[in-house]
Formats: structure tokens, C-alpha cells, sequence
């Protein structure tokens, strides 16, 4: 009994240490906030760029430069899923960036880290957003595409008003699969010198001299970004298929 | 007589890759008839049927709905574009020359019959011969979105939109195209829906429904945009057997209203009832065609006999 007391006592006084003393949730907040703009940003790039590109990988190909971009697409596709995405920010921050200052285009400093990270994990997400959003799509089956046309209505209408609602129902769970992915991603922005969540520990321990609670407690709040998001969907799984279960009011 | 034609295809062929599925094929669908295609699978029925409405575009050949084009210009099926092109001109001087004493008609149908034989006419037959075909698109091809509002198109696997109730699947295409008011629409719908009895199913989703309700609604879709021809393409080979007849009496009551209608089908009892003629196709080509009483009790080629008596 004694043991177990002194146990939690001693995990209490670590959590103290780690968290709470030095004002160390402050420098929590800031490696969260950095997170969480990262995320929110490249999920967000990711998206746009994902939909864009699955519009050009599915929309007719009877125009030449619809087959050009076409091309381009699937090139950036098949090149984002084939390196690892610590090399891709490698190469934005040591070699674009530096390369951009240099030419002092944009304006952009040294230490503008975040927006490179937002740059890098959007552009990556975008390539598995648009094979997500395009294998959605192929799963609506091809009659009822015909069933439109065959009605008169164009193929942008019929994708708009059929085809994409059902494509966005079955895509959802993938979607948001991606999402989760890509939070846990941004975790090697640290990497580059950018504070997020996961640099955060290495400061705490150094001045705490704790090992263990640091990790614990950024596991913690990376888990409850997690399972936020999880709600998330979960409202809009149900929003989406509620329509198939009150029929016949 | 001209006038009467809803449908004309002309000389179409349909090639998937190295399968020839049509091979040259023309018919004429005229108003108020109802023609039934029969054959064995892989004929090419469907492909025919799909042609009509371009859901399947021909690779060569021309479909005209009602006197305007919906494929592009064919130019082997007009003989003042032949008459344009270069391959003419060099064709006509060497004819001339091998021939001094024949005269101009015959050189002319001679050397039209030559090029459309061998395929002689090349992708650049220089600017003559650009530009008429040109402007015979011009004059006639009509938007195939156009086109499709009248010909209503039933699909053997219903093909009803799953993420949409039964009374907006039937009014979807007439409010998006503008063609009815909602109310309009809506009112329109229900009135068939009362007709085939499914008033009480129109907030019901597709997937709610047995597959003879389901292709009674698209049935149902397809005559909400008044067509002018019906096309069905095996409406009842995904049934089960008892749901076949549910679906054809209403396909009958589609008949009686005078509806001209095309039915790609291997109900040859029905196809015999409904149809006022019957097209037997074997190979992508129409190897017979005839009254029901005709074909079903008379077959004149050895393959239609083959058929019918295995099917019947």
C-alpha cells in the first residue's frame, strides 16, 4: 500500500516538475500551437491539392493539355510517395528555401521554419489526399454516371449532384486516416529547427532532468488531437449516411 | 416518310481495341415503332443500343436523332466531302488517264467506290476537304447533352442514384436542366409514381427497394423527361424471376401509350407480344429483320433458326 502511495506521489512530483514548474506548459503551448498550425495548414494544402489533382487524374482527356497535366499529375504523385517525407522537408528547407532567399524572393526569412513545414507536409498529404479522393471516386460505380448522362445532364453536373457524394461517404474513413497520419507526421519538423510539440521535450528534460515524463506527456496531447479528430469524423459518418437510414418517414 | 425517322444509324462500326463488336451496322428507328434486338451475347446489342445515345461512341459511322447529327461527321457516308479531298483528285486524274473514253459519272462512282472500299481517305486531305467537313458538322451535329433529353435510357442494372431519395432521382435531370419548375417536377413524379403504385416510396432510398421496384423508378425517371424515344437495354436480365413481370407490364403500359421504343431483350415471348419488329443480330451485324411473326415463325438464315430454337 505504502508502495503504491509512493509511486503516484512520485509521479505527481514529476508531472509537477515537468509540466508546471519553470512554467514549462508555456513552452508546451508554443510546441502545440507550432503543431497545430503545421497540421492545420498542410492538411488544409493538402486537401486543395489533392482535389485539384484528382479532378485532373478523372476529368475527360479528349483536350492535349488535359493528357499533359494528366502526366504531371501522376509524376507528382508517383515522386511524393516514393521519398520519405523527412528528406522532402530536408530538401524545401536546405535547398528551396535557402535557394529562394538568395534570390530574396517572397521575402521569406531564415527562420521561417513553420511555413516551409506547412509547405512540405502539405505538398506530401496532397499526393496520398488525391489516390484517397480518386480511389473514393472509382468506387462509385460507372452506371451511375451513365445513368446521368443518359438523362442529359453534363458530366460536371453529374459528377457534382452523384457522383461525389457517394464518393465522399466512402472516402471519409481514409480521409481522416490521412489526417491523423499527417499530424503525427509533422513531429520531425523538429528536424529543421522548427519548435513543435515533439522538440518541446528535449528543452523540458534538459532543464527538468527528468527522462521519461516529457515523452509521456507529449504523447498524451498528441493522443487527445487524435481522438478529437476521431469525433470528428464521427459526426460527419454520421451526418453523411443519414439519409439512408430514415427512409420511408 | 423521311419525317417519321427518330433514330438513323448509318453504317457504324464500334471497335474496343482488337474487338470488333460492330460491323457496319444501319438501321432506322421510326416513330411509334417499337423494335425489339435479339441475339446471342456478345452480338453486340447492347453496343448498338449504347450507340444511339453516344453512351458508347461509334468509331466510325453516324447516328442522327431526328435529322440532326450526334456523331462527328463520317466522312465516307458523304460523298461531296470524298468528292473534296485530295485522294479524290489524284484517284480521278489517274482514272482518266487509264481510262480516256469513260465518262465523268462513271470515273466519279467508280473512284468513290474505290475509296470507301479500300479506307484510302487520310487524316489531312488538305483545306477543301477540312472545311466542308467543317461545315457539315456544323450545319447538322447537335450537343449530345441536348440529344440525350429525348431518349429516355433504362439500364439492366437500374442504375438508380443511391445517394438520392426516389422522388429527386425522378426530378433531378428536368429541375437541373431547367426544363420543370420543382413543384412542376415533383407533381409530374408523383402522378407516376400513383401510376405504377410506388407513391408511398417516394422519401425511400434506392437501396430500400427490390430490384423490380428499382427498375420500375428508373423506368419511371427516364418518361419524367418526355422522350421522345425509350431505349432499354435488357431491363429485365438482372431480375429475379418473379419481379420479371412486374417490369414488363409496365413496359407494355409504355407501349399502349404509343412511346417509340427500342428493347434490347432475351424475353423472346415478350420481344413477340410488344414489338412491332425485331432485329436479330449475330457477329455485330443485323442478320435478319422482320415482323415478330415473321422471325419468331419463319426465320429465313440458318443462324436466326440455330438461335431461336436453342432460346425457345
Amino acid at each position: 500500500m505504502e508502495a503504491v502511495f509512493n509511486f503516484f506521489r512520485k509521479l505527481w512530483s514529476d508531472f509537477y516538475d515537468c509540466f508546471i514548474a519553470h512554467d514549462f506548459y508555456s513552452l508546451y503551448l508554443r510546441g502545440l500551437r507550432n503543431t497545430v498550425i503545421i497540421a492545420f495548414g498542410a492538411c488544409l494544402l493538402g486537401l486543395i491539392i489533392g482535389i485539384i489533382v484528382t479532378c485532373v487524374r478523372i476529368a475527360p482527356k479528349k483536350l492535349f493539355i488535359m493528357r499533359l497535366l494528366d502526366k504531371i499529375a501522376k509524376i507528382y504523385v508517383t515522386v511524393i510517395r516514393g521519398t520519405p517525407v523527412v528528406l522532402q522537408l530536408f530538401i524545401c528547407y536546405f535547398v528551396l528555401l535557402k535557394s529562394i532567399n538568395s534570390a530574396s524572393l517572397f521575402g521569406i526569412k531564415d527562420t521561417d521554419g513553420i511555413f516551409v513545414a506547412i509547405l512540405t507536409f502539405g505538398i506530401n498529404s496532397g499526393a496520398y489526399m488525391a489516390e484517397i479522393l480518386r480511389g473514393g471516386i472509382n468506387s462509385v460505380d460507372y452506371g451511375q454516371t451513365e445513368a446521368g448522362r443518359s438523362l442529359g445532364l453534363s458530366w460536371t453536373k453529374t459528377f457534382i449532384k452523384i457522383v461525389l457524394p457517394q464518393a465522399m461517404k466512402s472516402a471519409i474513413p481514409t480521409v481522416f486516416n490521412e489526417f491523423i497520419t499527417l499530424i503525427k507526421e509533422t513531429s520531425v519538423a523538429g528536424y529543421v529547427g522548427i519548435i513543435d510539440l515533439t522538440k518541446i521535450q528535449k528543452y523540458v528534460t534538459t532543464q527538468s532532468m527528468k527522462m521519461y515524463m516529457p515523452l509521456f506527456i507529449i504523447a498524451a496531447i498528441y493522443l487527445i488531437i487524435v481522438l478529437g479528430l476521431g469525433q470528428v469524423q464521427k459526426a460527419i459518418e454520421n451526418n453523411l449516411s443519414r439519409g439512408e437510414r430514415n427512409h420511408a418517414k | 416518310m423521311q419525317n417519321e425517322v427518330i433514330v438513323n444509324v448509318n453504317n457504324i462500326y464500334k471497335y474496343f481495341d482488337d474487338l470488333k463488336v460492330l460491323q457496319g451496322v444501319s438501321c432506322d428507328i421510326k416513330k411509334g415503332e417499337r423494335v425489339a434486338i435479339i441475339g446471342p451475347s456478345g452480338s453486340g446489342k447492347s453496343t448498338l443500343l449504347r450507340c444511339m445515345n453516344l453512351l458508347e461512341e461509334p468509331t466510325y459511322g453516324e447516328v442522327w436523332l431526328e435529322g440532326k447529327l450526334l456523331t462527328a461527321p463520317d466522312p465516307y457516308l458523304h460523298f461531296d466531302v470524298i468528292r473534296a479531298s485530295e485522294t479524290y483528285g489524284r484517284l480521278m486524274a489517274a482514272r482518266k488517264s487509264e481510262h480516256p473514253d469513260e465518262s465523268a459519272e462513271e470515273a466519279d462512282i467508280a473512284v468513290i467506290a474505290d475509296i470507301k472500299k479500300n479506307d484510302l481517305l487520310k487524316k489531312h486531305e488538305g483545306k477543301a476537304y477540312r472545311s466542308l467537313l467543317r461545315s457539315t458538322e456544323k450545319n447538322n451535329r447537335t450537343g449530345i447533352n441536348l440529344a440525350r433529353r429525348d431518349m429516355g435510357m433504362v439500364f439492366q442494372h437500374f442504375n438508380l442514384f443511391n445517394n438520392l431519395t426516389v422522388m429527386k432521382n425522378i426530378t433531378l435531370a428536368p429541375t437541373e436542366l431547367g426544363i420543370m419548375s420543382k413543384s412542376e417536377a415533383e407533381e409530374k413524379a408523383m402522378e407516376l409514381l400513383e401510376k405504377i403504385g410506388l407513391a408511398d416510396k417516394a422519401d425511400a432510398y434506392p437501396s430500400t427497394l427490390s430490384g423490380g421496384q428499382k427498375q420500375r423508378i428508373a423506368i419511371v425517371r427516364a418518361l419524367a423527361m418526355n422522350p421522345k424515344v425509350m431505349l432499354f437495354d435488357e431491363p429485365t436480365s438482372a431480375l429475379d424471376p418473379e419481379m420479371v413481370g412486374e417490369v414488363l407490364d409496365l413496359i407494355k403500359q409504355v407501349a399502349d401509350t404509343g412511346m417509340t421504343m427500342v428493347i434490347v431483350t432475351h424475353e423472346m415471348g415478350f420481344a413477340r407480344e410488344v414489338a412491332t419488329r425485331v432485329l436479330f443480330m449475330d457477329k455485330g451485324n443485323i442478320l435478319e429483320e422482320g415482323s415478330p411473326e415473321e422471325l419468331f415463325s419463319a426465320p429465313k438464315q440458318e443462324r436466326t433458326k440455330e438461335f431461336l430454337s436453342k432460346v425457345l
